[in-house]
C-alpha cells in the first residue's frame, strides 16, 4: 500500500477582499510546487471570522488591498486572526504579506494626517504614508540573511503610497537595483523576521521568483522534520525572471552602470541586518 | 471666436499632417494641439450639435457601444461626430470634433456620440452636456494607471451628480459598484439588467470586485454571475441589492463569436428631455446582431436604452442593428493561408474571462495565440494575469501560443494552469507564423490580445496585406 500522502496547506487570509494585485499567482505557486513534489496540497479561504483549520496552515498568505475592503479587514484582523497567526508562527508556519498585508503586520500605519492605525506587531516594522506613489517594476538584490538562494534576485512589481520602515528586529530581503522598495530612501526591500516575509513585490511574486517559493515552503516544512524538496525545472520560470533583468539593464540610463556595479559588490558582501 | 476658429484650423492641420506621415490616424494629438490654443474648443463645438451628445464610459465595452450608438444614429440620417478609433481622453473627443469642424470652426453635425474614459468622465460631461451618459460597468482594470476602482467610482459620481437637467444616466444594475453610484443621484437613473439567468455562471471569477455592500460592509451573495462581478446580488442584511432594472434583457441566445440574439423589455421608457417623459412602456423587441459573447449583449442593451431614450424606434433599431459590424479589433475576422484568424482585444481580467468563456465555451476554439504587451497603454503591471481564469483552456486548447512583450510571464502562467504551451514568442511576426503553423487549414484561430500587442499584430497582418490599416476601417 502506497504511504499515506502528506499534506501541504496554504491559508489565504481573506481571499475575496485582499487580492488586489493577482496575489492568485502567488497561491496557485505554493500549491502547484508541492504538488508537483508529491504532496496533498490544498488551500484553506480564511475569509472574515473564520479560524477554523488555522493550526494546520504550513504558508499563510496575506496580499494587498483597496482601502475599502483593507479597512473592512482591519477590524476582523484584530478581533478573529492575529492570536492564532501568532501561535502558528511561534509553531514554526510561514507568512507571506504582501503590501497592504504587510503594512498591517507591523506595528502601525500612519496616515498622512498623522493619525496612527495600529496593525498586529508580528513584524517590527512601521509605515507611514507617502505622496508620491511608488509605481513600476523591481529588482532587488538578495542580501546574505537568505543564504543559498540562486538567482540572488528578486523580480516584481510595486505600487504603494505606504513608507515602510524596519526595526532591529527584522532584517531587509534585500536592496533595490531598480524601484523604491520599502520607502525609497534607504534602499531596501522587504523584511524577514522569524517565518514572517513581508513585501512591496506583487506581480505576482512567486511565480517568476520560484526559488522564493521554494524557500517558504521548505521553511514550513521543516518544522515537519520535511524540508527536502526534490528539483523541479524551473526553465519557464526562471527565463521570464531573467527577461526583466535583461530589460531592466537595457533600460537603465547609461549615466547609470557604475551605480550599479558598485550597488551589486555592495549586496554581495556580508553585512548585518540593518 | 477668433481664437476658436484658429484652434479648430491647427488641430485639423495637426490630424492632416499626422495621417499624411503614417503616424497614426492622428486621433488625439489634433485635440491637444486645438486645446492648447483654446481651451473651451469642446465646449463650443459641442454646442454647435444640432440634437446633442451620448457619452459612453465604463471598463469594458465603450468602443463597441459607442460604435452601436453611431451605427443606429447614422442609419437613421443623422450626421454623427465620434471619436471612433478609441481614443477616449478629453483629446481624443476633442480631436474628433474637430475633424468634423469646418474652416469656420463651426461643426456641422446633428449628434455627438464619444467614449469616454472613467477617469475624464468630469471633464466631459462639464464640456459636452450629454443627453445621456451610459454607465457600462466598473472592473478593475490597469491599477498602475487609474488607481484603485473606489477613487473611479467617486469620479463618475461626481461627474453625474453634475448632468445638465434633461440629461439622463444610463447605468448598468447588474454591477454592484455601478448600482452604488446611482444611489444617490439627484435624477433618477434608467437601470438597465440582464435577466435570464439560463446564461448565468455559478460561480463568481477570481477577480471580482465589489463584493461588499456599501453600506454594512457585508460580503455580497449573488443569485446569479453573469459578466466578471456582473449579476444578482443582494446584501445578508438587506442593506442593498439591484436595483430593479427599467430596461431588461430576456430570452437570450449566444452563438459563438458570430452572434447573439435577445428579448429586450421596457419596465418604464423615458426621453431625455423630462419635460416631455412619457412613461409608456414600449413592446418587447427581439434584437438579434453579429456580435459574439455575453459581455456584448450588456453593449446591445445599453445601445438599444440609449437610442429609445433618444427617440429612436424599437422596431427600427432592432432592423438596424442586424447589420452591424463590429469596431477594428474588439473582434475581427480575417482569412490566413486557409486559416480564419479571429482578433479579440481582452484587456483586463473580466474581459478576458469572457473572450475566453465565448472562444472557448461558445465558438468550440482550440487553437489560440495570447499576447500581452506591458506598455502604458496595456498596464505596466501585469500581474492581473493571475485573474484570468485561463484553467478554462485546460484540455481545450491544442494550439496556445504565448505572445506579446510579455510572452513569457504568460508561459509560466499557462505552466501553472497545467495547460501545454508552445514555446513563448514576443515577435508579432514569429508568432504568427507559430500560430498558423500548428492551426490545420479550414480552422478557426482566436487572437486574444491586449491593446497595443493587438496593434503590433495588426501592423504585421497588414504588412502581410491580410488586413487594412486602421483608419480606413
Amino acid at each position: 500500500m502506497a504511504p499515506k500522502q502528506k499534506t501541504f496547506t496554504v491559508g489565504w487570509l481573506y481571499p475575496d477582499l485582499m487580492n488586489i494585485y493577482g496575489d492568485r499567482g502567488n497561491i496557485l505557486t505554493l500549491l502547484k510546487r508541492a504538488e508537483w513534489r508529491d504532496y496533498d496540497a490544498r488551500m484553506l479561504e480564511l475569509g472574515r471570522g473564520a479560524t477554523k483549520g488555522m493550526e494546520d496552515v504550513d504558508v499563510f498568505f496575506f496580499g494587498g488591498g483597496q482601502d475599502r475592503e483593507q479597512a473592512l479587514v482591519y477590524e476582523d484582523l484584530l478581533e478573529h486572526k492575529q492570536p492564532p497567526l501568532e501561535r502558528a508562527v511561534r509553531s514554526g508556519a510561514v507568512v507571506l504579506a504582501v503590501c497592504g498585508g504587510y503594512q498591517l503586520l507591523g506595528h502601525y500605519y500612519q496616515t498622512a494626517e498623522g493619525e496612527r492605525f495600529p496593525g498586529i506587531g508580528l513584524i517590527d516594522v512601521r509605515t507611514e504614508a507617502g505622496k508620491k506613489r511608488f509605481i513600476g517594476d523591481v529588482i532587488v538584490d538578495i542580501d546574505t540573511e537568505m543564504p543559498g538562494l540562486v538567482p540572488r534576485t528578486l523580480v516584481g512589481f510595486e505600487n504603494h503610497s505606504g513608507r515602510t520602515f524596519l526595526g532591529p528586529e527584522a532584517a531587509p530581503m534585500g536592496r533595490v537595483r531598480l524601484g523604491f522598495g520599502n520607502n525609497g530612501s534607504d534602499g531596501t526591500e522587504g523584511c524577514l523576521q522569524d517565518g514572517v516575509v513581508g513585501t512591496y513585490l506583487h506581480g505576482s511574486l512567486l511565480p517568476k521568483n520560484p526559488h522564493l517559493a521554494d524557500r517558504l515552503i521548505r521553511s514550513a516544512l521543516r518544522r515537519r522534520g520535511d524540508d527536502e524538496l526534490s528539483p523541479l525545472d524551473d526553465s519557464a520560470e526562471l527565463s521570464a525572471h531573467e527577461r526583466i533583468l535583461e530589460r531592466a539593464q537595457r533600460r537603465l540610463p547609461a549615466r547609470a552602470p557604475q551605480e550599479r556595479e558598485l550597488r551589486s559588490s555592495a549586496a554581495a558582501e556580508p553585512r548585518e541586518p540593518s | 471666436m477668433m481664437r476658436r476658429t484658429a484652434a479648430v484650423l491647427a488641430g485639423k492641420a495637426t490630424g492632416m499632417l499626422s495621417r499624411l506621415s503614417r503616424r497614426g490616424g492622428g486621433t488625439t494629438l489634433p485635440g491637444d494641439v486645438a486645446r492648447a490654443i483654446d481651451p473651451d474648443v469642446l465646449r463650443k463645438l459641442a454646442r454647435d450639435l444640432k440634437f446633442g451628445s451620448v457619452v459612453i464610459t465604463g471598463t469594458n465595452g465603450k468602443t463597441t457601444t459607442a460604435r452601436l450608438i453611431s451605427w443606429l444614429l447614422e442609419g437613421a440620417g443623422h450626421r454623427v461626430v465620434s471619436n471612433r478609433a478609441g481614443a477616449n481622453l478629453i483629446f481624443g473627443a476633442t480631436a474628433a470634433a474637430l475633424e468634423s469642424a469646418g474652416a469656420d470652426g463651426r461643426l456641422r453635425a446633428d449628434w455627438g456620440v464619444f467614449e469616454i474614459d472613467e477617469a475624464s468622465l468630469p471633464k466631459a460631461v462639464d464640456e459636452i452636456q450629454p443627453k445621456a451618459v451610459i454607465v457600462l460597468n466598473l472592473f478593475r482594470d490597469q491599477l498602475d494607471r487609474y488607481g484603485e476602482l473606489e477613487s473611479i467610482a467617486k469620479r463618475i459620481e461626481s461627474a453625474l451628480e453634475r448632468l445638465p437637467a434633461g440629461s439622463r444616466a444610463l447605468l448598468n444594475a447588474d454591477d454592484p459598484r455601478v448600482a452604488e453610484i446611482g444611489l444617490d443621484l439627484p435624477a433618477p437613473p434608467l437601470w438597465l439588467g440582464i435577466e435570464d439567468t439560463s446564461v448565468a455562471e455559478r460561480d463568481l471569477p477570481h477577480a471580482a470586485d465589489a463584493r461588499t455592500c456599501p453600506r454594512c460592509g457585508a460580503s455580497l451573495i449573488f443569485d446569479a454571475v453573469y459578466v466578471g462581478h456582473d449579476g444578482v446580488y443582494r446584501c445578508p442584511n438587506k442593506d442593498f441589492t439591484r436595483p430593479a432594472a427599467d430596461i431588461t434583457a430576456t430570452n437570450i441566445q449566444l452563438d459563438g463569436f458570430d452572434n447573439i440574439a435577445m428579448t429586450v423589455g421596457m419596465r418604464r421608457a423615458y426621453s431625455a428631455d423630462r419635460a416631455t417623459e412619457t412613461q409608456a412602456v414600449k413592446p418587447d423587441q427581439r434584437l438579434e446582431l453579429p456580435l459574439g459573447g455575453l459581455y456584448n449583449c450588456y453593449n446591445a442593451l445599453a445601445a438599444y436604452a440609449a437610442g429609445v431614450t433618444i427617440g429612436l424606434e424599437p422596431q427600427y433599431i432592432a432592423e438596424r442593428l442586424k447589420n452591424f459590424r463590429a469596431a477594428f479589433g474588439r473582434q475581427e475576422r480575417m482569412e490566413f493561408r486557409g486559416r480564419h484568424l479571429n482578433l479579440v482585444l481582452s484587456k483586463n481580467p473580466a474581459g478576458f474571462n469572457e473572450t475566453l468563456r465565448t472562444a472557448v465555451d461558445l465558438a468550440k476554439g482550440n487553437s489560440f495565440l495570447i499576447a500581452l504587451n506591458d506598455r502604458k497603454a496595456d498596464g505596466t503591471d501585469v500581474s492581473w494575469i493571475w485573474d484570468v481564469d485561463f484553467e478554462r483552456l485546460k484540455g481545450k486548447a491544442t494550439v496556445l501560443v504565448p505572445a506579446g512583450s510579455r510572452a513569457h510571464d504568460l508561459a509560466v502562467r499557462f505552466k501553472y494552469a497545467g495547460i501545454d504551451a508552445a514555446p513563448p514568442e514576443p515577435d508579432p511576426g514569429r508568432a504568427l507564423d507559430a500560430l498558423v503553423k500548428a492551426t490545420p487549414e479550414g480552422e478557426t484561430a482566436h487572437l486574444l490580445t491586449t491593446y497595443t500587442a493587438m496593434l503590433d499584430l495588426r501592423a504585421e497582418l497588414v504588412r502581410r496585406g491580410w488586413a487594412k490599416p486602421y483608419w480606413e476601417t
